[in-house]
């Protein structure tokens, strides 16, 4: 009963959202971001009395894949290697989709994050891609999809509408079409440890900026470490800015600076990021981070070695299965640090993991049709595992999910804008150009200032 | 008419097939260098005064690409240029010389000669990927081996984070760098000290010279070109430097490890900017050719 | 060569200070190795406990079992075996065709073209990654052995060429001279007269050039995506990502990449030492 009030309660939280979408170029993106909330709130009734029933209409679209029984082999090149808390979920679903569709043999491959995205960039150049692929959405979707390297899903996309909102779709869709199959959705939470926080004196996460700081003095003050960032990839410190710009800057500010629509050369910004660089000074962050890569902040986190961890909600998964672990940590939101122009409710994140079908495939329609499906098993294995919320409806007993997961479908209920991941958001360029100079923000080797004007000047 | 007739076939005829035997028996190292070094260096040149991403065709922008490489805020290519550099320097400096002392040394026939050079030479046999992935180890934080030896010894305020601090981390690539590679050009001095002949030197120490001045005056002037081999070696290595930066920084922190490879890979592959990378490639063909004449033109100059 | 250490001995202060550095500089050297065998075999709390340099208390095997499991160890040596050895050959076999053409036959473009392969021991290899790259996946040639051996036999060419050269002037040219007479051919005098000269150059350039494909690790990285033909240096990279907190499998992965190249030149050592140093005099 609680899963279903909490399930709905999700679907409507994201139906009233405005989720940033980034297809097309120009003009064309305030365009999209249109169509996606308009669409949004026309499902918004018809989702909410399905999320219970989905489970029966789910059987009647599987058969629609089995139509000849002709033997073919697809290949996928995905990242969810052995380590990744995505692995369980890959490995179920391609289970079950070998059991429905006994006549495609599937292939697939998975790799380390950072080198995948060398591989399907150097495939996508070669005309050497696997039939189906694991890819971000908006920008690096959407470099391939300009050189027409994508397989269109509109014609597969008719028969899953009611099971995939077409407002998840928002950041494969490029000028109107849809070129991606969302699998989960992620926010960036901020998880604590709370019998950290309980030595420092705090039973709850803070809930507004100036308690915050209060409680990472404490902290300090105690000889615990606020802050585990991985310095090692840059992509972690965006977890803490972004949120750091959002909640002073506001949602679309830095929406609009994402998607191309305004400049970097922004004062809110500017400030943000010297409050950022604040807590930086402060020695709120572990100086050992610097060095070190994700996996083992995350696994210093897990041991209790730092209070406060801000990443990605598909660790919930992780976090959850770690039986001690999971009874100190907690989830929250990033407090609000400037309430004229941010409010709660403006988060991080959205739809990125997405498979997406080559358009060189020799069997590219019936790859389209066997994607779509393994997609939606995927996410609903995935969110089973806590790896980030469904983009597609939840279907059968879900109420097996872990309490982080539920608290991050609560948070999100109750969300009011989404800003997609600075990195995901960009252009594979600009977006490195980003990481560039949140590196060096990191590293103290420029401010705010500095900030807003290098980027204004680097990216055109 | 038979002699006239004969001259000219045969001076022909052999001309010809001498040719084509010539062609012959260059054929496979032709194909092989022109199609995968020379060929696709041509198409770098070309490329790089291209905005291209990969995928769509390109389009000139002239040398602008070079401009932005010098001139960006993110790209880092000074920073790059200036840590192959150093570590250049670091090579010449201290690792040849080194390497000298050890293979003039053990050119002396001391006792255990054959496994100090074993040992020394280990390290080179290695992949730098083990050994990246080794002092890895040995520069952890937590557990590292550095951090505890320095614990021990009661210089626990000597403790860093060796690879992600931006005073220590291109050291720390400098140094197991150096290492691995001393047994190298220790070997190749060691065989141009070996090849002197002993008379000299013996016909040196009858005149009263010791060990050291033979060596100053007599060895190091005969293996000279080695050791111009080895700096050149050691210069040209150190701009390719790749893999170790790779495994111990990523190019961090703050990007301060750059290299001008791990850039190149950045804008091949994260950026998409195959028109920068190709850039960059040209750069480091320029540089090398350019250290290779400087040096080689060093040591001619030295000779005179 | 006995005669001048009779004649003058050095001081015994210089020769105990010798040693010493020797002695000091084989020990930095050899403790790596010796580190990383042990903490193959150890479990987290003793590399992160007390023992973290002694040997170890409990002899953990189990985690060269992880390693070639779920490492694939086995599986990448091979492959680095096979791609080196094949790059090697063609390395070989090319250099020794065209340093033939080039010293042994009289032509004008001789010193040109010798000069034109010299110009590869300088050429960064990752200048031509990319177009490459394209060449190859156009020809649908990614993923296969030869997708690197080509590359590789490419790269070590230049060196090939300069070792062989150093080898092959030493041979009297009075013999090609007698093998023409003997009716040979160019060819006849290549295969029959200087190839078996040649043999040892072999293992000199055998040695060079396994330094250089052994490790190479951009290329490999770059070129092969399936796991089935991944060379040791990347499935080491991959798999340390995998066990980022489990440092036993990782050192026993290590030791595995690294033992039986140890093994080999332990029982080869002075030969392999003669071949580099020859290379090293008439390169």
């Amino acid at each position: 009963m609680k899963m279903k009030r909490i399930a709905s309660m999700l679907m409507a939280g994201i139906m009233t959202l405005s989720l940033a979408a980034c297809g097309g170029t120009g003009a064309d993106t305030g365009s999209g971001t249109g169509t996606g909330t308009s669409t949004g709130t026309t499902t918004t009734g018809t989702t909410e009395t399905g999320t219970t029933e989905t489970g029966t209409t789910e059987t009647g679209t599987t058969e629609t894949g089995t139509a000849d029984g002709e033997q073919i082999t697809l290949k996928m090149w995905c990242i969810a290697t052995e380590s990744d808390s995505n692995r369980h979920s890959y490995e179920e679903a391609i289970k079950e989709m070998e059991t429905k569709h006994p006549e495609v043999k599937l292939e697939w491959e998975a790799f380390e994050n950072q080198s995948y995205k060398t591989k399907i960039k150097a495939a996508v150049a070669a005309d050497e891609m696997p039939d189906i692929f694991f890819t971000w959405s908006c920008a690096f979707l959407g470099d391939f999809v300009e050189a027409g390297k994508v397989y269109c899903l509109d014609d597969v996309y008719a028969n899953y509408k009611d099971e995939l909102p077409e407002v998840m779709m928002g950041n494969s869709t490029y000028d109107g079409k849809h070129y991606g199959v969302p699998l989960t959705m992620n926010i960036v939470g901020l998880f604590a440890n709370m019998d950290l926080l309980k030595e420092a004196g705090y039973d709850e996460i803070p809930g507004s900026y100036e308690d915050f700081i209060a409680c990472c003095d404490a902290l300090k003050g105690k000889g615990i470490i606020p802050f585990g960032c991985a310095g090692k990839e840059t992509w972690c410190v965006t977890e803490y800015l972004e949120s750091v710009i959002e909640k002073s800057a506001g949602a679309d500010t830095l929406n609009d600076i994402f998607l191309g629509r305004a400049s970097w050369n922004n004062q809110d910004v500017a400030d943000a990021v010297d409050t950022f660089q604040e807590l930086v000074k402060n020695e709120y962050f572990d100086p050992a981070g610097i060095g070190l890569t994700n996996d083992e902040v995350k696994a210093n986190f897990m041991q209790g070695k730092y209070a406060f961890y801000m990443n990605g909600t598909w660790n919930c998964a992780d976090f959850a299965a770690d039986a001690e672990f999971s009874k100190k940590v907690k989830v929250g939101e990033f407090p609000v640090i400037n309430a004229d122009k941010s409010k709660l409710g403006q988060l991080i994140g959205g739809p990125s993991d997405t498979l997406a079908v080559a358009a060189s495939s020799p069997n590219a329609a019936k790859a389209a049709d066997y994607c779509m499906e393994l997609g939606k098993y995927i996410c609903h294995y995935g969110y089973l595992d806590g790896c980030g919320l469904p983009a597609w409806t939840p279907y059968g007993d879900t109420s097996t999910v872990n309490e982080l997961t539920q608290t991050v479908a609560q948070i999100v209920a109750g969300a009011d804008t989404m800003v997609l991941f600075g990195d995901t958001a960009q252009n594979a360029d600009d977006a490195n150009t980003y990481l560039s100079y949140v590196d060096q923000v990191y590293g103290s080797q420029i401010d705010g200032k500095g900030f807003i004007a290098g980027l204004a000047a680097d990216i055109r | 008419m038979a002699e006239v007739k004969a001259v000219r076939p045969r001076r022909k005829g052999p001309d010809l097939k001498k040719a084509l035997n010539i062609f012959l028996f260059l054929l496979p190292a032709i194909l092989l260098f022109v199609g995968i070094l020379v060929a696709p260096i041509a198409v770098s040149l070309y490329r790089s005064l291209q905005k291209w991403n990969g995928f769509s065709p390109g389009t000139f922008i002239g040398l602008k690409n070079y401009k932005e490489l010098f001139t960006s805020g993110s790209i880092k290519w000074n920073t790059a240029l200036k840590n192959s550099l150093l570590l250049a320097f670091f090579s010449v400096f201290v690792q040849l010389p080194f390497a000298l002392l050890l293979a003039l040394l053990l050119g002396r026939k001391y006792k255990g000669e054959r496994f100090f050079l074993s040992v020394f030479f280990m390290p080179v046999l290695i992949s730098t990927v083990v050994i990246g992935q080794l002092w890895l180890k040995i520069y952890n934080p937590d557990y590292g081996l550095l951090n505890t030896f320095l614990d021990l010894v009661h210089l626990s305020s000597w403790k860093h984070v060796w690879v992600g601090e931006v005073e220590t981390a291109l050291g720390s690539i400098i140094v197991p760098t150096i290492w691995q590679y001393v047994g190298y050009h220790m070997l190749l001095m060691y065989a141009g000290v070996k090849g002197v002949s002993p008379d000299l030197r013996e016909a040196a120490m009858l005149d009263g010279a010791t060990n050291w001045q033979v060596d100053r005056y007599v060895v190091i002037p005969i293996i000279k070109p080695i050791i111009c081999t080895s700096v050149i070696f050691a210069v040209t290595g150190s701009l390719k430097t790749y893999d170790l930066v790779r495994i111990l920084t990523e190019g961090g922190p703050f990007q301060s490890t750059e290299v001008p490879s791990t850039l190149l890979e950045n804008m091949l592959f994260l950026r998409n900017r195959y028109g920068m990378g190709s850039a960059i490639s040209v750069m480091l063909i320029i540089l090398c050719f350019a250290f290779a004449l400087v040096i080689s033109a060093v040591f001619k100059n030295r000779d005179e | 060569m006995e005669v001048y250490f009779t004649s003058k001995k050095p001081k015994p202060v210089v020769k105990v200070l010798v040693y010493i550095l020797l002695i000091v500089w084989a020990f930095i050297n050899l403790f790596p190795i010796y580190f990383m065998f042990t903490f193959a075999l150890k479990s987290n709390e003793e590399i992160f406990g007390m023992n973290i340099i002694g040997l170890p208390k409990e002899w953990l095997w189990s985690n060269f079992a992880a390693a070639m499991k779920t490492g694939n160890m086995g599986l990448y040596f091979f492959n680095s075996v096979l791609v080196t050895v094949a790059s090697i050959a063609i390395s070989i076999m090319a250099a020794m065709m065209a340093t033939y053409a080039i010293t042994r036959i009289k032509w004008k473009g001789a010193s040109f073209t010798n000069a034109f392969f010299m110009l590869g021991l300088t050429i960064p290899l990752q200048a031509s990654i990319v177009p490459v790259y394209v060449v190859l996946s156009k020809l649908h040639w990614l993923n296969h052995y030869t997708t690197l051996i080509i590359p590789y036999s490419a790269f070590t060419l230049s060196m090939s060429i300069l070792i062989c050269t150093g080898f092959m002037v030493e041979i009297p040219y009075d013999l090609d001279e007698a093998a023409r007479i003997d009716g040979c051919g160019l060819w006849g005098t290549f295969f029959r007269i200087i190839v078996p000269l040649l043999k040892p150059a072999l293992s000199t350039i055998g040695i060079y050039a396994f330094l250089q494909c052994w490790n190479e690790f951009m290329f490999a990285n770059v070129f092969i995506s399936d796991s089935a033909h991944r060379t040791l240096p990347v499935g080491i990279k991959a798999l340390s990502g995998q066990h980022t907190t489990d440092w036993g499998p990782i050192g026993a992965a290590l030791v595995i990449a690294t033992f039986p190249t140890l093994i080999v030149y332990i029982f080869l050592s002075r030969k392999i030492q003669d071949s580099f140093i020859a290379g090293a005099v008439k390169g």
